[in-house]
């Protein structure tokens, strides 16, 4: 009986779903409600308005850098979850499941890892801070950071990586991304402007392009920040292991 | 030749879907799912979104596989009792 009623529920969610589908407008039709809205003066006039080459890069921190501000609330808020519940690691008694692994990695593999992470570093800051012209950003940049730190930790050990980015820089930086937004909303309302505007009435009309980019990057720099220092806080919250709660060898 | 590798990616993307929820090791349902996102980044650098395929590269298919991983083997499965 449940069977039949599980069966016949998920048919007509079927149906439903694939009429929907059926009626969506066919992709890549200019007549799309996605190509005849806002679309046409985002790629009209984002290059004069938000002074980014990648136009991306300007709806995402410019036209809609309400929607992204609540996204980085929203990543921050998963971070204070994760604390909350798995707490931090505590300085000198910390070890993480990898330090005991049976394996021990060789050599090899933890000489390529010395030689690699410091470019993919190189790599994420580029994504970065060339974000405004070429796909990428702060986002991305910060989930690159994120992921080298994660192979680091899984070759040297939660003691070694947490050495390198000690809590003190993490505990600083995590809020880099929310701070950015508010910071660079709150001085365009002292530049005469809106929250988060970007143009600010009161400078200059010739220093307004270059003013928009350094806000621009600001942001970028913020969220990239943040983003990295969020990602290698909940990694070293759910692998450490402390001497005391650790099962007996 | 676009279309043709089109439908290899979303045969690909449809296959590594259905073996990540059948499979019955979880070791191996997440590993196949990190191949799921790596299939989304390409499929979403043939829809041109770069951006996203950065993105899904980067947290899909490195980030959450890693935590995935975390948690099984922090984890004990019930049948073992």
């Amino acid at each position: 009986m449940k069977k039949v009623v599980a069966l016949l529920f998920i048919v007509a969610l079927a149906v439903l779903l694939l009429y929907v589908v059926a009626n969506m407008p066919p992709m890549g039709d200019p007549e799309n409600p996605t190509a005849t809205h806002v679309i046409s003066r985002y790629l009209e006039r984002a290059e004069e308005e938000t002074h980014t080459e990648n136009v991306v890069t300007g709806v995402i921190l410019n036209y809609r850098g309400y929607d992204t501000m609540g996204e980085v609330t929203v990543i921050f808020c998963a971070l204070a979850g994760v604390l909350a519940v798995l707490g931090r690691e505590r300085r000198g008694v910390i070890h993480a499941f990898v330090d005991r692994s049976e394996v021990p990695s060789s050599v090899i593999v933890k000489t390529m890892v010395r030689f690699v992470v410091p470019f993919i570093i190189l790599f994420s800051v580029y994504t970065i801070l060339h974000g405004e012209t070429s796909p990428g950003g702060g986002f991305q940049g910060g989930a690159i950071i994120g992921g080298s730190m994660i192979i680091f930790t899984t070759i040297f050990g939660l003691y070694e990586s947490s050495r390198r980015i000690p809590l003190k820089v993490r505990a600083s930086l995590e809020g880099a991304a929310v701070m950015g937004f508010f910071l660079v909303g709150a001085l365009g309302l002292l530049g005469g402007g809106n929250f988060l505007t970007y143009a600010w009435p009161r400078v200059a009309r010739s220093l307004q392009p270059s003013l928009v980019v350094w806000l621009t990057v600001l942001v970028e720099v913020g969220v990239g920040l943040g983003g990295a220092m969020v990602l290698i806080s909940i990694l070293f919250a759910m692998i450490r292991e402390e001497e005391e709660i650790a099962p007996a060898p | 030749m676009g279309t043709a590798l089109n439908l290899v990616l979303i045969l690909l993307l449809l296959a590594t879907a259905l073996l990540a929820v059948n499979a019955r090791d979880l070791l191996a349902a997440v590993i196949i799912f990190s191949v799921y996102s790596l299939i989304m980044a390409l499929m979403w650098q043939r829809l041109q979104a770069p951006d996203l395929a950065l993105t899904e590269a980067a947290v899909g298919a490195g980030v959450t596989t890693v935590l995935f991983v975390i948690t099984i083997f922090k984890t004990r499965r019930r049948e073992e009792e």
